[in-house]
């Protein structure tokens, strides 16, 4: 059913609406017509897609036919419709193949979240004051038609900036459109935990600006620098299944697991052996393993081909990096490296991972172009239980990673709002959230402050939302049109497409479509830029192209291929393909391993600061659903809340106990949250979720606990703009008592009778 | 012969990730408490990942263990309950009758894994989010206790489904929420009764062992130690 | 002073039973009101949800069942050594055992409700009932919550006829004085009791054989109600020995009590020469026995567990010896054993006000017993995640000193319309005087033969 249509729909009767209800409002709702014909009890699964972080998950939504109470046409009554009841993995997909990680089952809250903004809103009061009042559509796009027809009247259609969360497959190509038609600047893609600096070096590497895609399923030896690649990094849902392969998939046959790291993270939880490593020395312990590789004539010089050519010293066998030599400063025995290196070379397939913390060094570019290096010496790049690239339909164009973070346009944004030169008068938000998501001394929430006509189009007021002038909120994912290119977690070509799997529950209107229509108000230009009428129009244009294609269906005619692709959710290609690595065509500088920076004199901030995304709220953008918020942390138990980890012994000498409200205070900031005190994590470390500490974020993630973004140095990784978010330092102190919520809220006591045998 | 369901939870495979617990809030109709009534300790988690360490660092190990209603044959929970609203179904299932239930928490104090969880308030879904629920599931009152069903709404539905189709229920056809959702199947669920079951080959394994086995509670989830690298023993 | 005439027993005992003071009207309007607070935070725990109280995972178990043992220990105080002091012919027994015998009545009523106020859904606490409905579903009778069912009931029907039945002759004295609507609830209440020789032959053989029932049902229920948790596999829950811990727990909490008891009624009805300190230093001697016994239990129960090493026992056994119930503990023990054995240990110590000082340093003790069987176990039971603390919130502690001034009240509100002393037995002679106290001692020992 068309949403026109469907937005057609009358009230079933006005006699109804006469009813007298006993004073009891429920009793008041009028019955409006049934829209689909679901027999009531009876469940059918209609696929989509998980849009909670870039994995891109496939799933299959669980609908039944229930009775919504909702507005129509102005009117409130019950609809019976087809309501999504749950969200599991899609068995086909080859990305997750069934399965879903904790947040992905949540996405059903973000449908019948309380808080979604339900109708267009146009601020009231002031700026930020979280007034709104409730307007028509055509009032709304009316507002922000005119408010662009004023900056092409002026000629200053440059001063149109859009500001976005990263877009999946034809929404990209949608806004990009856009922009190009209004001819403004690009839009900016902005997310914290945005894997730049590891696309970049993999560009140089290999020739792909992506993220890799890892065989963990066919693998026997895996070293993950700093990579939580079973909770939140790349594709963890993917990454598990292969995890879970290599543990105990193969009979007889079982993988070794390394982690290095700082802190245990919830993949370090499960490694083999767990290697503990300061901040930023990843890359020269990846060049440690790789001298005992060569030296110890593992594998042949040259096997690490264009990588290798990357660092500096490699033809000589990288004498500064044997083991011996640099064991002080990565803290880790050279007898240790010897093994781990020779462990990995004669394993079979080993490879190494590096993501997080390790890329968010200052030196974290270089860090894992040496992780590149050694990968490749391994050869483990483009074969079964290694890594491979390219998989993805279309890579994001390589000038968008390279050398480029999301810091460079942000930044660039604030420095010209700041300055007022050129800066931008419009500001379309698409679900982006830099006012959390950006340390507090990056000055985002100011300068968006000073842009005169904001326009978001997300589904709930967040701390850049809250900015907004006029609120036109999309659909949620589920009752949304879909699709998706993920360009890791299968070594398939996958293509993910979904219909909506339900129809609106509230007054909103599908993102896309809002700008198609905004653009055709417009004419001209961006009318041309967006010649489709509908999104689903637009996405079949582009996807129908695929139907030539051998992959998991055959048609014999773009509407059967656009027909089933939506049965199936999506078209994947029939083999596993593992392209060889491109050369890259990156003509930087070798890179020799730059010594890490660090923002804070160590003498007043004596301890590192660890940032690190959580399991249930990723960057922060989930921290508004209660299954969430409610779901023990993995490794502290914490729910409702955040914590600051420190070490048991760390805590004894600043006098912490579990539970004790501390002050973190970096050179830029301070923020006040419990301590959890625990055993793992380095003594000189201070660790904080990320994810809490919203100012306005719905009932349920507003006011509770803090973020640890704000206080963060606004440092960069070399030779890109990207956040080095984990190159800042702190101090620590007891502030009095405090409160944790813990699901385990006893794992502190040492069950006593070992304490006293 | 009664099918007699079990499960085997792998913990070399476990990764900690919850996403097990998540799913059976999802599936299960399990509402959320807040904040103070979780500091309270009345979360409702039906299955849980208890996480332990051992050592200091940087030599700490980190231990997970998913915990759920073990579907003990002895149960110790089902003897207490005055009112059998905690029974033993043919099917092995440690049953709980919401309805029967009049909350003397008895049975939560007997039960030695901790597994039952009280309503200790009536539970509430801010609307729209009441329209999440799971029809196939009841909501639970205040005062009733609740616990891991192994999803028996899932396990009748197949069973209805096969006895239509004239055939028994095959191998892996049921999949509670939990075993669905977990990426790194560390999870098997089926019939016990049937030796040629993957569970039933699984719960052979020698890495199986039972959670407090030495209560006699003869408890349906297997768990399977972790393993070493160069470890001989595979599956 | 001379031996007490029938007429001046009269007098003296019936005198409670006239008009009552302010200073009496007073007491009873507080605990009226105390108990009225206790209804109402009953009231909203039912209107609002149980979780109002402070009960939680893992302690499902809190303040109420700790009540509910309490109560139910406390009512051995009447009924079980009132019998078996009979049955002894413990001569001095005589002014002692009606208000003995009262305690029992209105401790187990008490205790009996916390079953009921620690529900769930309250409203359904019928569903613990035998009875035939259209359920067609009787109560689990492998419960011990059934048992106790039957225990309490049992028990409470027994004691009920073990007070009233020798409070027949009595209500028959005061029928026989009082006039208008008095007399016909007197007259009611004595069952038509005339004094002939076959009634009196009637009530001393029912009265044996109640004497001789009571007491098996009284160890049962103690006995039973310690199965409550003996049957459950909890750490420190699961032993042999709960069954005559709680009931010699019980003996030892019930002559605290009554030792209270009596010396409030001495100060508050005068009866000075009635309840002697011979009563107080005999029943002394039984509670220094009970508090040895209970000493010799409590250690038994830890040194088995201590040298049985098991861990998860172990884990309740430190946490409870030097963990975070410590403090509790050894409060405990100073109340029940530090306390209360110097002092009736030193016969110079065991006057009236020493023993009421042990009994109150007792009852103390004895309540921190119950709940530090309970909770510990319960907050420490195997699997260390999912451990937790307890405390009670305001709707326990109300619901708690309710029951206490409930107790209070309703023995105010007894000995306004009883006499708390049975006024013929007193008055078949053998009753100890004041003047007669050095040979009494002989006869307490006779008693006690
Ligand atoms: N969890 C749980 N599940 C249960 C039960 C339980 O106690 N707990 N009880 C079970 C029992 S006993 C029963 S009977 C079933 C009931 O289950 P259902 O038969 O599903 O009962 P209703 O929810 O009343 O739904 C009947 C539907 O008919 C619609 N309706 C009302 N009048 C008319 C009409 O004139 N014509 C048409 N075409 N439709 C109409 C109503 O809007 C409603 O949607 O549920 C069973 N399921
Ligand atoms: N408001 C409202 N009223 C309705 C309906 C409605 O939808 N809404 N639906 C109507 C319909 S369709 C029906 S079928 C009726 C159902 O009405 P009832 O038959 O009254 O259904 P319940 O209240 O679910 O259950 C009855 C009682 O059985 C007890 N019980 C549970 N297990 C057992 C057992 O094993 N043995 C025995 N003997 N008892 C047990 C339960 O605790 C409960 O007290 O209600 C009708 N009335
Ligand atoms: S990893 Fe989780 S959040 Fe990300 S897409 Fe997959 S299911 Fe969704
Ligand atoms: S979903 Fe699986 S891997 Fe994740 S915690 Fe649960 S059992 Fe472990
Ligand atoms: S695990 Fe606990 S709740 Fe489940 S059957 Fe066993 S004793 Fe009962
Ligand atoms: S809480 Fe409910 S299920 Fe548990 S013993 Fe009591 S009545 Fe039975
Ligand atoms: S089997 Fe079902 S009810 Fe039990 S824990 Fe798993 S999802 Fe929850």
């Amino acid at each position: 059913m068309q949403r026109r249509d469907f937005l057609k729909i009358s009230a079933a009767g006005g006699a109804a609406a006469a009813l007298e209800g006993c004073g009891n409002p429920d009793h008041q709702l009028i019955r409006f017509i049934p829209e689909e014909d679901l027999l009531p009890g009876i469940a059918t699964w209609k696929p989509s897609i998980c849009t909670l972080c870039p994995a891109g998950c496939g799933t299959l939504v669980r609908v039944m036919q229930g009775e919504a109470e909702v507005v129509r046409n102005g009117q409130l009554g019950i609809l019976k419709m087809g309501l999504a009841k749950k969200i599991e993995g899609n068995p086909a997909h080859p990305i997750n193949q069934g399965k879903l990680c904790p947040r992905g089952h949540a996405a059903l809250q973000v449908t019948y979240h309380p808080d979604r903004i339900k109708t267009p809103l146009q601020r009231t009061g002031n700026r930020g004051s979280g007034q709104f009042k409730e307007i028509t559509w055509d009032e709304a796009i009316k507002q922000l038609v005119s408010q662009l027809s004023a900056l092409q009247a002026s000629k200053e259609q440059g001063r149109l900036a859009l500001l976005a969360s990263p877009l999946r497959g034809e929404r990209r190509t949608v806004l990009n459109n856009f922009a190009a038609g209004f001819k403004s600047a690009p839009p900016i893609e902005f997310e914290f935990f945005d894997n730049r600096v590891l696309q970049s070096a993999n560009l140089q590497s290999f020739g792909h600006a992506s993220l890799p895609t890892i065989d963990l399923g066919q693998s026997n030896y895996v070293i993950s620098f700093g990579a939580d690649f079973l909770g939140t990094w790349n594709s963890p849902v993917a990454q598990s299944v292969g995890y879970g392969h290599m543990r105990k998939g193969r009979p007889g046959q079982r993988g070794k697991f390394v982690q290095v790291e700082s802190r245990v993270s919830q993949s370090g939880a499960s490694a083999d052996e767990f290697i503990a490593c300061p901040n930023g020395v990843e890359g020269m312990f990846a060049l440690s393993l790789a001298h005992v590789v060569l030296r110890d004539k593992l594998r042949a010089g040259d096997a690490a081909g264009h990588a290798g050519s990357l660092i500096d010293g490699w033809s000589q066998g990288l004498p500064d990096h044997a083991p011996e030599k640099i064991e002080k400063q990565i803290g880790v025995s050279a007898a240790t490296v010897a093994r781990i290196a020779h462990e990995a070379a004669a394993a079979g397939p080993a490879v190494v991972l590096i993501g997080d913390a390790a890329t968010a060094q200052t030196n974290g570019l270089f860090n894992a172009l040496a992780v590149n290096a050694l990968n490749a010496l391994l050869g483990s790049v483009g074969k079964p239980g290694g890594l491979s690239f390219g998989a993805g339909w279309s890579e994001p164009p390589a000038s968008a990673a390279a050398g480029k973070g999301a810091a460079d346009s942000i930044q660039k944004l604030v420095a010209q709002l700041q300055s007022g030169s050129d800066a931008a008068r419009v500001l379309l938000l698409f679900n982006a959230n830099p006012v959390f998501g950006t340390p507090a001394a990056w000055g985002v929430h100011d300068a968006l402050g000073k842009v005169p006509f904001i326009a978001s189009f997300g589904s709930f007021i967040d701390e850049t939302s809250a900015l907004a002038d006029l609120i036109l909120p999309d659909h949620s994912p589920l009752e949304s049109w879909l699709d998706d290119v993920p360009a890791s977690g299968s070594a398939r070509t996958v293509v993910s497409l979904a219909p909506p799997a339900m129809n609106p529950l509230h007054d909103t209107r599908s993102m896309p479509d809002v700008l198609l229509d905004v653009a055709h108000q417009l004419g001209g230009d961006p009318a041309k830029a967006l010649p489709w009428k509908t999104y689903d129009e637009a996405l079949k244009a582009t996807f129908t192209t695929l139907y030539i294609e051998k992959g998991s269906q055959t048609a014999k005619d773009p509407d059967e291929f656009w027909k089933k692709a939506q049965e199936q959710g999506g078209w994947w290609s029939a083999d596993e393909k593992t392209p060889a690595p491109a050369v890259g065509k990156f003509s930087g500088s070798p890179a020799k391993i730059p010594a890490p920076q660090f923002d804070g004199a160590p003498e007043e901030f004596p301890f590192h600061f660890l940032p690190f995304a959580s399991q249930m709220f990723y960057d922060g953008s989930l921290a508004h659903l209660p299954w969430m918020q409610e779901a023990p942390d993995p490794l502290s138990s914490v729910m409702w809340g955040t914590w600051v980890e420190i070490n048991t012994r760390t805590a004894e000498k600043l006098g912490v106990k579990m539970g004790d409200t501390v002050e973190v205070a970096s050179a830029h900031g301070k923020l006040q949250a419990p301590a959890l005190v625990t055993p793992a994590i380095a003594p000189d470390l201070i660790a904080m979720p990320i994810g809490q500490g919203h100012e306005n974020f719905t009932r349920y993630a507003s006011g509770r606990g803090a973020n640890p973004i704000s206080i963060l140095a606004p440092m960069t990784v070399e030779s890109t703009q990207s956040l080095a978010w984990a190159a800042t330092r702190v101090k620590v102190s007891r502030v009095g008592e405090g409160k944790i919520v813990m699901f385990g809220a006893s794992m502190d006591e040492t069950p006593a009778s070992t304490k006293h045998r | 012969m009664a099918h007699q369901w079990g499960m085997v939870i792998d913990l070399d495979r476990c990764t900690g990730c919850e996403a097990c617990v998540v799913a059976c809030h999802a599936e299960n109709n399990i509402s959320t408490v807040g904040e103070d009534q979780a500091a309270r300790g009345r979360a409702k988690h039906w299955i849980r990942v208890e996480r332990y360490y051992e050592g200091e660092f940087p030599d700490v190990k980190t231990k997970f263990m998913p915990v759920l209603c073990q579907q003990c044959d002895a149960a110790p929970c089902e003897p207490v309950c005055p009112t059998f609203a905690s029974y033993h179904t043919i099917e092995g299932l440690n049953g709980q009758v919401y309805n029967r239930c009049i909350g003397t928490r008895y049975c939560a104090n007997a039960c030695p894994y901790n597994v039952r969880f009280f309503n200790f308030y009536n539970p509430v879904w801010d609307k729209p989010l009441n329209l999440q629920l799971n029809p196939d599931v009841s909501v639970r009152e205040v005062g009733v206790m609740e616990k891991c069903t192994f999803c028996v709404q899932r396990i009748k539905a197949s069973e209805i489904q096969a006895s239509s189709e004239k055939r028994d229920v095959k191998d892996g056809e049921i999949q509670p929420a939990c075993v669905q959702s977990c990426p790194t199947k560390a999870m098997v669920f089926g019939d016990l009764s049937d030796p040629q079951s993957e569970v039933s080959r699984l719960a052979r394994s020698n890495r199986a062992t039972k959670l407090l086995g030495e209560l006699g509670t003869l408890p349906k989830v297997t768990y399977l130690q972790r393993d070493s690298w160069h470890a001989g023993e595979d599956s | 002073m001379p031996a007490k005439t029938p007429e001046q027993i009269n007098e003296d005992l019936l005198r409670p039973l006239g008009g009552a003071s302010a200073r009496y009207l007073t007491a009873l309007a507080f605990f009226a009101g105390i108990v009225i607070a206790a209804f109402c935070a009953f009231g909203w725990q039912v209107y609002a949800g149980i979780g109002v109280a402070g009960i939680r995972r893992p302690v499902f178990w809190g303040f109420y069942i700790t009540n509910f043992v309490f109560w139910i220990g406390l009512s051995h105080a009447g009924t079980l050594i009132s019998a078996i002091l009979r049955l002894a012919n413990a001569t001095w027994r005589r002014p002692v055992t009606r208000c003995a015998e009262v305690i029992t009545v209105f401790a187990l009523s008490i205790g009996a409700t916390f079953p009921v106020i620690h529900l769930g859904k309250p409203w359904l606490a019928f569903w613990l009932f035998p009875y035939p409905s259209e359920r067609g579903l009787w109560p689990n009778i492998r419960s011990p919550l059934l048992w106790d069912f039957f225990a309490i009931n049992t028990y409470l029907l027994g004691s009920v006829t073990f007070l009233l039945l020798p409070m027949i002759p009595d209500m028959a004295l005061i029928r026989d004085r009082a006039t208008g609507l008095r007399k016909k609830i007197y007259s009611v209440a004595a069952l038509g009791w005339r004094g002939t020789p076959k009634q009196w032959h009637r009530l001393e053989s029912a009265m044996q054989i109640m004497a001789i029932a009571v007491i098996p049902v009284a160890v049962s229920v103690h006995s039973i109600v310690s199965w409550d948790f003996a049957m459950a596999p909890v750490p420190m829950w699961h032993s042999t020995i709960f069954a005559p811990y709680f009931v010699a727990g019980a003996i030892f909490s019930g002559i605290a009590a009554l030792i209270i008891a009596m010396a409030l009624l001495r100060k508050f009805l005068h009866l000075e020469e009635y309840l002697l300190r011979v009563h107080f230093e005999n029943l002394g001697k039984l509670l220094l026995v009970m508090s040895l016994l209970w000493f010799y239990f409590v250690f038994a129960e830890r040194l088995t567990a201590w040298y049985g090493n098991e861990p998860s026992e172990m884990t309740v056994f430190w946490v409870t010896q030097t963990g975070s119930y410590s403090p509790l503990f050894w409060l405990m023990v100073f109340c029940n054993f530090v306390v209360p054995f110097p002092i009736l240990a030193i016969k110079k110590l065991r006057t009236i006000t020493g023993t009421v000082i042990a009994s109150i340093g007792v009852v103390i003790g004895m309540w921190l017993e119950r709940f530090l069987i309970i909770v510990p176990s319960l907050s420490h039971k195997y699997l260390p995640y999912s451990w937790g603390t307890y405390r009670p919130t305001w709707v326990e502690l109300t619901i708690t000193a309710g029951t206490f001034a409930a107790m209070a009240m309703l023995y105010m509100l007894f000995a306004k319309t009883v006499p708390i002393i049975s006024i013929w037995e007193l008055k078949a002679k053998e009753h100890p005087t004041s003047d007669h106290a050095p040979a009494l001692a002989q006869t307490a020992e006779e008693g006690a033969d």
